[in-house]
């Protein structure tokens, strides 16, 4: 340690931070309450499976004393942001995954001291979140993988450093040209050995399978539920997208017992015609800026409880649907394809707007396509952060290719904040209203 | 059948009662701290000039950024959802509505069956709506109502910012100290404003007919403003600040003539 | 004569064991209780190699062979090469062997694979132009040229001739002499010289070919599928348009169901990009030899397809389930 000069962080006093903690957490309670209050009075039918959900999305709970004990026991934490970072590779070390973008609206507020608010929100709030030692989950990562996809996340990646190890992994822009993969793998193996050094367990071929096989099986179990949602709603969206996120920081093998179970629930349901919500209610997809509990859980909110009411089935979050899509796909069991495999599940099937290729990001598109076609989707709501660029820019783009088809797509911006709700609520109103007349005619 | 509709907005609160497909009464009141008392007034405003008593009424329907507010309002429907209603209803070959109110500026694009197909909204600021041109008459101190007569003698327009009324403010003020004449300031903020809201218009597409509604359409000088943008001609009807509760009592006709049937 | 009834009798055995159990294979797998397509593909290429066996012992047409491999694929495209080779299974035993012992393949440049791609052509042409040059060359027997001819590409191992190299039939037929005009097509030379088995060639040659096919197949999957010339039909008529039609077994791919992961490519033996490089549709390339290894492994339900005219008889599935080829 040569200095402990901070490079980013501004000094503030332990007495603040405390009086902060205390106050943003009594907030963030309430709000996963109530979140969770309104989830369950508006989903008609809600399935008993959802209560391990809400119990584990509670943030400051049970999952936080269980990743302490393990802590103490001489686990390692591995923090990561965004979907990139190599899960297969922290669960072969034997460290425990957690993702820690924020979803705290009040710490948004906390980082404009450190970064402008034109930053986006999510970079904000994160920053807040460290300021005042509020998420669980970053607290208690033992080093960070910080994967450079938007200039935010790079720069957050080094406002963190401040604090705690970050093993930066650079990423191609341009995801389909065999250097951009070189480059990829070179980086996995870069970050392998820092997982390696870290947990000072090595990450054998059979370690390494059975953590693939270990996220296969989830990634089958969450295929399962969002197939459920092909159909008429049996699950609320919201509910569904809470089963998602809680992947973020749940234990993986028992989210997945606790998925297949809500899955032989919902089946059970269907067979019963026992619906979520009424079958008029139109059917809405969300892409954009991902969305993280528990604060910024507005826009499924407004869409579920609107009047009329409208129903999530399907999105493009990478808070949601399109963390565990796709899965790793193994040819032959050895070390080098696998991470071959794991290295092209992460880079190539990701639609994150931070790529380009010949094309464009027209994987984001077929995507959105596809989802529109197979979930029945109505509508699209296109939700962007302030200051989320790429977001924002590929919506001309996507306006476009959705016109074409005929599909309503509504552009909504907003903040990381709860009053906008409001004005939020008139225009998704609006346009929920407009997606019932044209399914009436 | 007697339907109302009540649009209550930032500013103030517009009744329609619609009587078998015409408009019988309306009333308005400023919305002031209470906009549910400020309904009950507009509401008794527009049952007198009607000669209707409430109990006539077979449906209510509320729109507008209160409209949580209303008292003994059966049902809501949202201002875009009320402007298309009403831009059809006025003008049957409206494809492009624009409303622009107090406070917020909306356009709604309607296909050929008069229904709304997309809408944009002047997002969260007033510089685009009514707010701003009474802002700036307060900068050149001169009434509201004179702003637009004002800005038609100009024979030049001098360019300020309308990204903000603050901002705006500030701009005018430069332009009163290298004494500009007040006509061509009144023109700018005519043509700044009516830049806004054209690109906003421009996010839909500029399909004719296009109608102008709410209360800033009875403004001359934007109205000009807005069709030299454009470069089209704009319809504006008789009374353009009642089109929110207009459509929303066309909401509550067909409610009721759904729940007859 | 005895012997010869005992053997007829073998093989047919053999070819209705193996034939019975890939019908049952097939059947298993229409009922979807087996999700891999690959083990059916081991069986049905067991049952080719004792088919080729049989039929092999009967004197054969050349015209029919070239009606075989060159016409069939028009329609079926290189199927033959992926199911039914006895070539194919020899590599693709060398690939399990691989497998087992957890070492990984090595790939060939794109762009080296491509030029084999084209090579074959020239390597077709050249052996359809043999029989022509070497008559012209010599119009006597030369033993030279037809021993160094023969060694390299069947004489020692007669028995096994289909095993080693799907060319072999197109070069000596076991009988049946075909002549147009003054060119015997039958090549008189070779079959003359396959009797020869003494001499240093007959060693060294055989040996050389049997060391570079399982080093180069233990190194690179179906190395020999790369440049074979027997596989080189599909993609002749497939470049013309007006031909696009022609291949009636094909690959075909859903645009929107693909979000390219890359498995496609990475899992596929000949090193086959186009597709995961095509847009959506049918699939044009003359190096798939639709082993479907990549609709197998495809994760995106229905995002891969194999159609015959315009029926899907296979598609990729959520297989998400562990693998068991460890």
């Amino acid at each position: 340690m040569k200095s402990q000069q901070k490079k980013y962080m501004i000094e503030i006093s332990q007495k603040e931070i405390e009086e902060l903690r205390n106050s943003v957490k009594a907030t963030s309670r309430k709000v996963m309450a109530e979140n969770i209050a309104r989830m369950k009075k508006t989903s008609k039918n809600r399935p008993k499976a959802m209560e391990y959900f809400d119990e584990v999305a509670d943030l400051f709970g049970k999952r936080e004393k269980e990743i302490q004990a393990a802590k103490e026991s001489g686990k390692k934490v591995i923090g990561y942001m965004c979907l990139f970072a190599p899960i297969e590779m922290i669960l072969a070390a034997d460290a425990i995954p957690v993702r820690v973008n924020s979803g705290w609206y009040d710490t948004s507020k906390l980082g404009d001291r450190i970064v402008p608010v034109e930053v986006c929100p999510v970079i904000r709030s994160t920053i807040g979140a460290k300021m005042i030692g509020l998420s669980p989950y970053l607290e208690l990562s033992d080093a960070l993988i910080s994967v450079l996809t938007c200039d935010g996340m790079t720069k957050l990646g080094e406002i963190l450093s401040d604090y705690k190890p970050v093993w930066a992994m650079p990423i191609p822009r341009v995801k389909d040209s065999p250097q951009s993969l070189r480059f990829w793998r070179d980086g996995l193996l870069t970050v392998k050995g820092q997982i390696e050094a870290l947990t000072g367990n090595k990450i054998t071929r059979k370690k390494l399978k059975s953590a693939i096989e270990k996220t296969q099986r989830a990634t089958k179990a969450f295929r399962r539920l969002q197939d459920l949602r092909k159909g008429n709603p049996v699950i609320m969206g919201r509910d569904a997208m809470l089963v998602n996120q809680t992947y973020m920081w749940d234990d993986i093998t028992r989210w997945t017992e606790k998925t297949e179970a809500l899955c032989d629930e919902l089946e059970e349901k269907v067979r019963r015609k026992e619906w979520a919500c009424s079958l008029d209610a139109p059917r809405v997809m969300v892409t954009g800026t991902p969305m993280i509990w528990p604060d910024n859980w507005k826009l499924p909110t407004l869409v579920e409880e609107g009047k009329p009411q409208g129903v999530l089935v399907a999105d493009e979050l990478c808070s949601s649907e399109r963390l565990l899509y796709d899965p790793v796909g193994v040819d032959e069991w050895t070390m080098d394809d696998m991470l071959d495999a794991i290295g092209e599940r992460y880079l190539m099937a990701s639609t994150c707007p931070c790529f380009t290729s010949k094309d464009g990001n027209v994987d984001r598109i077929n995507w959105i396509l596809n989802k529109i076609k197979e979930w029945n989707v109505q509508g699209v709501i296109y939700y962007v952060v302030r200051g989320c660029m790429s977001y924002a820019m590929e919506y001309t783009r996507i306006k476009k290719v959705l016109d074409g088809i005929n599909i309503p797509v509504y552009y909504l911006d907003t903040e990381y904040t709860r009053e906008d709700v409001g004005q939020m609520k008139t225009r998704v109103e609006a346009f929920l209203e407009m997606l019932t007349a044209r399914i009436d005619i | 059948m007697i339907t109302a509709g009540v649009d209550l907005g930032t500013q103030s609160v517009k009744v329609v009662i619609l009587k078998d497909g015409s408009v019988v009464g309306r009333g308005k009141a400023f919305s002031g701290f209470d906009p549910a008392k400020a309904a009950e007034q507009a509401m008794d405003e527009a049952l007198m000039t009607a000669n209707l008593s409430l109990s006539d009424l077979s449906h209510v329907t509320a729109t507008g950024a209160s409209m949580a507010l209303a008292p003994k309002a059966d049902s809501t429907v949202s201002m875009m959802g009320a402007d298309a209603k009403a831009g059809i209803f006025l003008f049957p070959k409206a494809r492009t509505i624009i409303d622009i109110g107090a406070e917020e500026a909306r356009a709604v694009k309607c296909d050929d069956r008069g229904v709304m197909v997309e809408f944009v909204v002047n997002e969260r600021c007033a510089a685009g709506a009514g707010a701003f041109i009474e802002a700036m008459a307060r900068a050149l101190e001169v009434k509201l109502e004179e702003m637009g007569p004002l800005s038609l003698k100009a024979e030049r327009a001098s360019p300020i910012n309308a990204s903000c009324v603050i901002f705006g403010e500030s701009d005018v003020v430069t332009l009163i100290h290298r004494q500009e004449s007040k006509p061509e300031i009144a023109r700018a903020v005519f043509d700044a404003m009516a830049d806004r809201i054209s690109s906003m218009v421009h996010r839909l597409g500029v399909n004719p007919d296009v109608v102008l509604l709410g209360g800033v359409a009875k403004d001359v000088g934007f109205v000009a403003s807005l069709k030299r943008k454009l470069g089209i001609d704009i319809l504006i009807p008789e009374f353009p600040e009642f089109a929110g509760a207009l459509g929303a009592a066309l909401t509550a006709a067909s409610k009721a003539e759904r729940s007859q049937k | 004569m005895v012997i010869e009834i005992l053997g007829e009798a073998l093989k047919l055995m053999v070819l209705a064991g193996l034939t019975i159990a890939g019908i049952l294979t097939i059947l298993i797998w229409k009922k979807g209780l087996a999700t891999r397509v690959t083990y059916l593909r081991f069986v049905i290429q067991a049952a080719a190699l004792a088919a080729f066996f049989y039929i092999f012992t009967y004197p054969i047409w050349l015209l029919i062979m070239l009606i075989v491999i060159l016409v069939i694929p028009i329609a079926f495209g290189r199927f033959f090469c992926g199911w039914l080779c006895p070539f194919g299974l020899y590599m693709d035993l060398i690939t399990v062997a691989r497998k087992a012992l957890k070492i990984r393949h090595r790939d060939l440049p794109d762009r080296l694979n491509k030029f084999l791609h084209n090579l074959r052509y020239v390597l077709l042409l050249v052996f359809l132009l043999l029989p022509v040059v070497l008559l012209l060359m010599d119009p006597l027997p030369s033993v030279q040229l037809g021993i160094v001819l023969a060694e390299v590409l069947g004489g020692p191992f007669k028995p096994m001739n289909i095993l080693l190299g799907p060319i072999i039939p197109l070069i000596v037929p076991w009988a049946g002499p075909l002549v147009i005009g003054d060119v015997n097509f039958s090549y008189p030379y070779v079959q003359d010289i396959i009797g020869y088995t003494s001499g240093i060639y007959a060693t060294i040659f055989p040996l050389i070919f049997v060391a570079l096919t399982v080093i180069g197949s233990f190194m690179i999957r179906r190395v020999w599928c790369r440049f074979c010339p027997t596989g080189a039909s599909l993609a002749v008529v497939n470049r013309f348009k007006g031909f696009k039609w022609a291949p009636a077994l094909h690959l075909d791919k859903d645009e929107e169901k693909c979000t390219k992961c890359g498995i496609c490519k990475r899992v596929c033996s000949v090193q086959v990009t186009d597709v995961y490089e095509q847009k959506g549709g049918k699939i044009d390339t003359s190096m798939c030899m639709l082993c479907l290894r990549c609709v197998e492994m495809c994760p995106y339900e229905g995002c891969l397809k194999l159609k015959i005219g315009g029926k899907t008889i296979f598609e990729s599935r959520n297989w998400l389930k562990p693998s068991d080829s460890d």
